[in-house]
């Protein structure tokens, strides 16, 4: 936790320079030939995509090493993942949904990616929600990491079946921009804002982790205290 | 330890369950008029001619199945939590995992009970016809069901104590059921109409089975340490 606040600051100031440089990039590029100023959504969305995939796997490590070395730092790890997780996922639905609309001509397809994207949302919730039920902390930390590696074997699961499924019964619904190559002027932006959703989760993370450990800390003292009242 | 004890201690814990669950009437009768409530429901909403309960039979059977289960599972370990009957079943000096596998059994042989009353009952209720296609409907409701109730049952265990456990419980369960239910209405739809893929499908459930049962013996071991 001592080096998380010894990095906390720097950390921050990079990722603001980040975003802007990523942001500032993003807005002067070339709008694309076929998707007009629309292609400008992908640059948040991408990134952020591949960040909430990131973080799913970043709360699976930390839960398997936290049932392997049961050590609470492992835990904290993992319930601030999930927070930034949860807000990345989030993003990712959100700002798909705002490119398909004028893209796809809907705002929503069921296939196999945006399938699982939505069941990760529901585990990252569920994930915070059986974290909130459970009064026991220790019990608290095994349940969540438990059905985070259950999670984890379900997700490629869900997207195999998915692809499958729309495979079977008809051809994928849309294999229009995603498939072609990125090439040009759309590399630098992207490239940018990926440095920039990397540097943000990093730090999102660390600010989540020391509010998280705070929390718990306090939450320690006071149960002392009202312990000690009791007596 | 030899295999035929741990045989005999997983089906003493499933039997205990399922006689209490007997002696108590309770969750057998529920679960069977929760049911035929949801097909009431589905009936209502849908109001089907013959043709397109032919067509959605797949997908009622299923849906109607997950929610049913849901009441099963939630007491699963109810008694054990009322009277800290977990602690006295921990005592065993078995591995966990055979726990695991004694209250699956119970659960499986429970959810199963009601899903072989569910299927002709449904049938008759929709008035569709595929009496000859019985057994193999039957055959991959089972199949799917061993997944189901072993995701279920992990499940269970891990929100017993949880607040409004129900609730969490059915959040957790149904997206991750979500292959199983394709995997399920896709080898029903091919039962039933033989211009459709079923082979695949099939594999699928067995694949969905499989790692669960696999992982949960592990991953209730995890939740139940001291």
């Amino acid at each position: 936790m001592r080096f998380l606040t010894k990095i906390q600051l720097p950390l921050v100031v990079l990722t603001i320079l980040a975003l802007g440089v990523g942001l500032w990039l993003v807005l002067t590029a070339p709008a694309d030939y076929q998707q007009g100023n629309a292609v400008r959504i992908l640059y948040v969305h991408v990134p952020s995509a591949k960040m909430a995939l990131l973080s799913y796997f970043f709360v699976t490590l930390v839960s398997a090493l936290y049932l392997w070395r049961r050590q609470e730092t492992y835990d904290i790890l993992a319930e601030a993942g999930v927070a930034v997780g949860a807000a990345f996922t989030f993003v990712t639905l959100a700002s798909g949904s705002i490119w398909g609309k004028p893209m796809w001509g809907a705002w929503w397809a069921w296939d196999a990616r945006l399938t699982s994207v939505l069941v990760m949302l529901i585990l990252f919730m569920g994930l915070m929600a059986l974290r909130n039920a459970l009064d026991d902390r220790i019990k608290a930390a095994r349940a969540t990491a438990v059905l985070a590696i259950i999670g984890a074997v379900d997700l490629p699961i869900i997207h195999y079946s998915v692809v499958w499924w729309r495979t079977l019964h008809q051809p994928p619904s849309f294999a229009g921009p995603a498939k072609q190559a990125i090439t040009g002027e759309l590399l630098p932006p992207l490239l940018a804002m990926s440095v920039a959703f990397v540097l943000l989760g990093a730090a999102l993370l660390v600010l989540k982790s020391r509010e998280v450990a705070a929390r718990r800390q306090w939450e320690a003292v006071e149960t002392e205290r009202l312990e000690q009242i009791h007596e | 330890m030899p295999l035929l004890i741990l045989l005999r201690a997983t089906y003493r814990v499933a039997w205990k369950d399922v006689v209490g669950d007997w002696r108590r009437r309770a969750t057998l009768s529920s679960m069977l008029f929760f049911a035929i409530a949801v097909l009431v429901v589905f009936q209502v909403a849908f109001d089907p001619d013959r043709q397109e309960a032919t067509r959605l039979l797949p997908g009622l059977l299923w849906a109607t199945v997950l929610f049913t289960s849901l009441m099963g599972l939630g007491r699963v370990f109810q008694a054990e939590e009322e009277d800290g009957g977990l602690e006295g079943l921990l005592l065993a000096s078995v591995p966990r995992g055979v726990l695991f596998f004694g209250k699956w059994l119970g659960n499986l042989l429970l959810t199963v009970l009601v899903e072989l009353l569910l299927l002709p009952l449904t049938l008759v209720l929709f008035n569709v016809d595929v009496w000859g296609q019985l057994p193999a409907l039957i055959g991959v409701l089972l199949l799917g069901t061993l997944g189901l109730t072993g995701l279920g049952v992990l499940l269970a265990a891990m929100t017993q104590t949880a607040r409004s456990r129900e609730t969490l419980l059915a959040l957790l369960l149904l997206p991750l059921t979500a292959p199983l239910l394709i995997a399920g209405v896709q080898a029903m739809a091919g039962l039933l109409d033989p211009s459709l893929e079923l082979g695949s499908w099939m594999r699928l459930l067995v694949i969905f089975d499989v790692v669960y049962l696999a992982l949960a013996p592990w991953a209730f071991g995890w939740l139940v340490a001291e």
